[in-house]
This record gives C-alpha cells, sequence and structure tokens, in this order.
C-alpha cells in the first residue's frame, strides 16, 4: 500500500496514484465493496472510450499494489470478483505522509527538522 | 492429422531399420512412458481454483452451452469456472474452462462466443487430437536424439533433423488449421455469430492493454494501444487479427449467399 512516487505538480491522490486509479479509488473509498463492472458503470459517463478491459486491469493492479483485495462472491447472476478496500482513505493519507517524511528524514534529515520546527513556529 | 501420423511412422521406421529389436523397444519404452505421463497428467488437469458450474449458479450460461452442445450433436460439457482474474479459456476431454476474468470484461453474449469456440474444440475432436500431437511430438524428440546420439549412420541422423523439422511445420500448421476451425464452428453453433468477433476485439484489447500499461502511462495510453502484429513462425495460435478477419468474410459470406437466394 506504500506510494513508491510524489509528482509534485499534482493534487490529492492524484499526487501518487495515476488518474484513472486515483479516480477508482475515490469512488470505492465513497462504497467500500464493489465489482468491476460497478465501477466501470460509475465512471463511464465522464470517459466515454472507457472499456471494461480498461477497469479490469486497473483494479488488478490496485489489488497488486495492496489497496483493494479480490475474492470471488456468489450473487445474483452468479459467480463474480467482488472488490474491497484495505485501507480507508484517512489510513491511505496518513500512510502517503508518513513514508514521504520517513523518505525526506533519511535522506535530507537536517534540512527536514528545520522546514518542520519552522512552520510549527 | 495424416501427415503427422505419417512423419512419426517414418521416424520409427528409421530408428527400426538402424536399431532393428533395441529400436523396437525404444520405441515401444517411449509410448509407454508417454502414455502413462498422459495418463497421470490428465487425471490430475484440474488445477486448484477450478470450480464445477451448477445450473442454478448461473443458468443463462449453463443452458445456452446446453443448447449449443445439443445443437453441435455433442453431449453437455462439463463447465469449470477458473478462479483467475485474466481472461482465458480452454478445454479438454469433454469439459469447458472458463476464466472468472471473463465475465468481468466480456458482455454475456461474447463469452457465449468464447464457450461456442471451445464447444467448436470439442465437437471437432481436438480435446483429444491436441494431446495425441503434442506426445506425439515428444516421442520425435526422443527418436530424434536416439539417431543423433547413438547412430553411426550420417543419412540416420540427417533424415532424423530433416523428419522432426517436418513434423514441426506440420504441427504449426495443424494447430493454427484447427483454431480457425474451431471459430467456423462456434459461428454455426451461435445465435449471433458476430459475438465471437467482438470477444476476439475484446480479449486482443486487453492483452495489449495489459502488455503496454507502465506506472505513469496509463491514461494517455488507451488511445494509441495497437497490437504489433509479429506473428512468430512457430505460434500454434493463429493472432486475433487473422481470427477476426476470418469471422467477419464467413458471416458476411453467409449474409451475401442469403441475400443471392
Amino acid at each position: 500500500m506504500e506510494p513508491h512516487e510524489f509528482k509534485l505538480t499534482e493534487e490529492g491522490i492524484r499526487a501518487v496514484l495515476p488518474p484513472l486509479e486515483a479516480e477508482i479509488m475515490e469512488y470505492m473509498w465513497k462504497v467500500r465493496v464493489a465489482t468491476a463492472g460497478e465501477v466501470y458503470e460509475s465512471i463511464k459517463g465522464r470517459h466515454p472510450e472507457m472499456r471494461r478491459s480498461t477497469v479490469s486491469i486497473l483494479m488488478n493492479r490496485l489489488c497488486e499494489r495492496g489497496l483493494l483485495e479480490r475474492r470471488v462472491e456468489k450473487g445474483r447472476g452468479g459467480m463474480r470478483y467482488v472488490y474491497t478496500i484495505t485501507a480507508t482513505r484517512e489510513e491511505f493519507e496518513q500512510k502517503v505522509v508518513e513514508s514521504i517524511l520517513d523518505a525526506l528524514m533519511n535522506n535530507f534529515k537536517e534540512a527536514t527538522f528545520a522546514y518542520l520546527s519552522k512552520i510549527k513556529k | 492429422m495424416l501427415m503427422l501420423g505419417l512423419i512419426v511412422l517414418l521416424q520409427m521406421l528409421v530408428i527400426l531399420r538402424y536399431f532393428g529389436r533395441a529400436g523396437a523397444e525404444v520405441i515401444g519404452g517411449s509410448i509407454l512412458a508417454l502414455t502413462l505421463v498422459y495418463l497421470w497428467i490428465s487425471t490430475h488437469s484440474l488445477k486448484e481454483g477450478h470450480i464445477k458450474l451448477d445450473q442454478k449458479e448461473m443458468p443463462w450460461l449453463y443452458e445456452s452451452i446446453a443448447r449449443m452442445a445439443k445443437k453441435a450433436g455433442i453431449r453437455m460439457p462439463n463447465v469449470y469456472l477458473l478462479d483467475d482474474y485474466i481472461p482465458n479459456a480452454y478445454s479438454f476431454r469433454n469439459s469447458i474452462v472458463l476464466s472468472m476474468g471473463l465475465f468481468e470484461v466480456l458482455e454475456k453474449d461474447e463469452i457465449l462466443g468464447v464457450a461456442a469456440h471451445e464447444l467448436g474444440h470439442i465437437k471437432n475432436r481436438d480435446t483429444l487430437l491436441f494431446p495425441l500431437v503434442v506426445y506425439a511430438r515428444y516421442l520425435m524428440i526422443l527418436l530424434m536424439a536416439v539417431a543423433l546420439l547413438l547412430s553411426h549412420s550420417l543419412f540416420a541422423k540427417v533424415i532424423s533433423i530433416m523428419f522432426y523439422a517436418m513434423y514441426e511445420i506440420e504441427r504449426v500448421n495443424f494447430f493454427n488449421d484447427r483454431e480457425f476451425q474451431a471459430d467456423e464452428t462456434a459461428l454455426s453453433l451461435l445465435d449471433r455469430p458476430l459475438s465471437l468477433k467482438e470477444a476476439l476485439e475484446e480479449l486482443k484489447y486487453y492483452e495489449d492493454l495489459r502488455a503496454h500499461v507502465k506506472e505513469s502511462a496509463l491514461p494517455g495510453i488507451e488511445p494509441s494501444i495497437e497490437r504489433k502484429q509479429k506473428k512468430g513462425i512457430m505460434d500454434t495460435h493463429p493472432t486475433y487479427d487473422e481470427r477476426i478477419l476470418r469471422i467477419i468474410f464467413a458471416v458476411e459470406g453467409a449474409s451475401i449467399r442469403n441475400i443471392l437466394k
């Protein structure tokens, strides 16, 4: 679940996730549990060119990143994959901040301390 | 298939000619060992994650496959769902395996298109022939190795390499042809034949996207996706594009014939 890069020019979770993955996570944090089909339905209005394959690949990549979990569920219409979030948005954001500060402390300890004490004042 | 059988037979004759009784024992022993391997694998071929489809579970799928099987004149196959998010399908003996990933990326009638292709393999007896061709290939490799390592005759060595090369070329052609034939059979089983074409288009898109997706390139990569048609000469499967093109010709050709009647 730990982010590996931070884009200074992007806003919100787009700074640590590619835009479409960020959009999927925004939806998943709202509903907590969903199928890829439901996610597809929710975002295809904003992305008419979007295909089911794209959503499926991205959701499975989010599983590999540890942000989602996939399980088989027997539901209406038969068996299907259901995805759930592994952490709330707040937990994820906290992890992002921790990771970035850890990286800064490891690489630029004095400068980070100096800046943190400056903004604390 | 006849040509493949003939090549194997000729290779056996070479071994018999140059090794006599010992050659016969090598051939017999190899066939016995390969048969045992085949039997062991075929009884252990269902990996973990295969869930046998119950009619009540997905009646639309079960009943549609039953209807297509009846139309094909074969008995209802066992249908398994595979717990794998990557879309995939295959058949063995009288069974069809559909991965759960198919249900995530394809519409219902496209899934039936994929199932019809696998039914085509069963109807055309490919599920029996394919293992035979694969194990005969192992036999050819064994017999060629025997000729190369143990024979003192240059002719036996050269002809064995030649027979093996011929077998490989014929094997690739055979598998490619059978894929096209399974598609043709599927078209005759489907209520909406173009659903197979649409399924192949989506699967092609999926494979392309999955192969090209890079961490930072995601949003921009979609419109420029185009599969590089680099088919290896020894690929046993035709490309998606080749299959899609043939389906279009078959379906359009049938429409034109109907108009002309």
